[in-house]
């Protein structure tokens, strides 16, 4: 038996990850000192780490086939997620105070106080991601009854963005629903398909055609994230 | 390192060498936070909890695509071309090929900790499992890192193309 093999492959791995307290590093790195081979199982155990670590500093980006262009590559996925974290922040709060999640080159999601008051407002964006047609019927019916809860004098706007098989209830020939949709967008409801999802289907074989004035120009994430920044409430159906 | 969008996107492209994918995931990541905000308690906790999210956004895509029958057995696919095989001698793709071939959830640990350089117990917390579940796994991925990484010369990797597998 080698005199350095009472080190397990664990206890290097502790080390070179930093898990290990002072003393016990100490101890160890006394012992690589007096063994070239222990100190050699300590480099190949630092290699393999810097290694992996080299082997992702740059992953190569998606490719993007509609929706917004991507200029930088990364441009709208990175402020898509921003915002979604920012949306975080805001709906989270922290010792009685709001925050909001800043992203920062480096070190962990940080955290930052909301300068500002968030100010309240009274529009929804309602999220429809089942393609049961009792879910669709609610969603619809939901974003009726907020339209006509709305105070007098109140003008409050709600959207709907439909994704996975709830874009089901914008395809002019799936949904049930084609009249019930008109009927809102005639109080000016808007309707967002996923472009996402289209994109998927499309891949698949499948032909979408949407009812007239549905906008699909933007991911479902996208747009909820877009409408949470300003203070929309977001409700999934 | 960049910024938050960026690691969760690394992360899910180092777990699946898949850019649209890994980019899917991100996006349904950050779907589920939204939804689920009010589940975050601890806002020092905020990291561990988007990447739990990831992990298992990467498990529901697994278990939806039926390809995994479990993920502790999963050896990934290895398609390359020879065109792609010529360029795998460039050390970066070299590397990320060895880590493609580890069982996805040796992938995970052995990613979250040397990208993310997350501690044992934060890993452990991200993908629910002991602590001493994240050491062996680790000490398994990297070990099978350094067989294909360091102790063996190119002419004695094995050339043949591998498919999904079982490995016990």
């Amino acid at each position: 038996m080698k005199k350095d093999e009472h080190i397990s492959e664990e206890q290097l791995n502790a080390l070179v990850d930093g898990e290990l307290d002072p003393e016990e590093k100490s101890r160890m790195y006394s012992e690589s000192e007096l063994s070239p081979e222990l100190d050699q199982r300590l480099c190949r155990q630092r290699k393999i780490k810097e290694l992996v670590k080299h082997a992702y500093e740059e992953v190569p980006q998606p490719r993007r086939l509609t929706g917004a262009p991507l200029a930088p590559a990364s441009l709208f996925g990175r402020s898509l997620v921003a915002g979604a974290l920012l949306v975080l922040g805001l709906a989270i709060g922290f010792f009685g105070e709001r925050y909001l999640f800043e992203t920062r080159s480096n070190g962990p999601l940080s955290i930052a106080p909301v300068a500002a008051t968030v100010t309240e407002t009274d529009n929804y964006i309602l999220h429809v991601v089942s393609g049961e047609p009792e879910h669709m019927y609610a969603a619809l019916q939901e974003a009726r009854e907020l339209l006509d809860s709305a105070g007098e004098g109140q003008f409050r706007q709600v959207e709907i963005v439909a994704n996975e098989n709830g874009l089901d209830l914008l395809r002019s020939d799936v949904t049930p629903y084609a009249d019930e949709i008109a009927s809102l967008q005639a109080r000016d409801v808007v309707f967002y398909a996923c472009s996402r999802t289209i994109e998927r289907l499309e891949e698949k074989g499948v032909k979408v055609h949407l009812v007239p004035e549905t906008d699909q120009n933007y991911t479902a994430l996208d747009r909820v994230v877009t409408r949470m920044k300003d203070d929309w409430k977001y409700k999934k159906i | 390192m960049g910024n938050s969008r960026d690691r969760l996107y690394r992360m899910a492209y180092a777990w699946t060498h898949d850019p649209q994918l890994a980019d899917d995931l991100v996006q349904q990541s950050m779907c589920k936070a939204i939804s689920n905000q009010k589940q975050l308690k601890d806002i020092g906790a905020v990291d561990a909890w988007l990447f739990r999210i990831l992990s298992n956004c990467l498990k529901d895509y697994y278990r939806a695509r039926r390809e995994v029958l479990s993920s502790e057995e999963l050896v990934v696919i290895d398609t390359r071309t020879p065109e792609q095989e010529a360029a795998e001698l460039q050390l970066v793709n070299k590397v990320r090929k060895a880590v493609r071939k580890l069982p996805t959830t040796q992938c995970q640990v052995v990613t979250l900790v040397d990208l993310e350089g997350f501690t044992y117990a934060t890993v452990a917390e991200i993908m629910e499992i002991p602590v001493g579940t994240v050491m062996s796994r680790l000490c398994r991925g990297r070990r099978a890192l350094r067989e294909s990484l360091i102790n063996i010369r190119p002419e004695q990797q094995d050339k043949k193309s591998v498919s999904l597998q079982r490995i016990k």
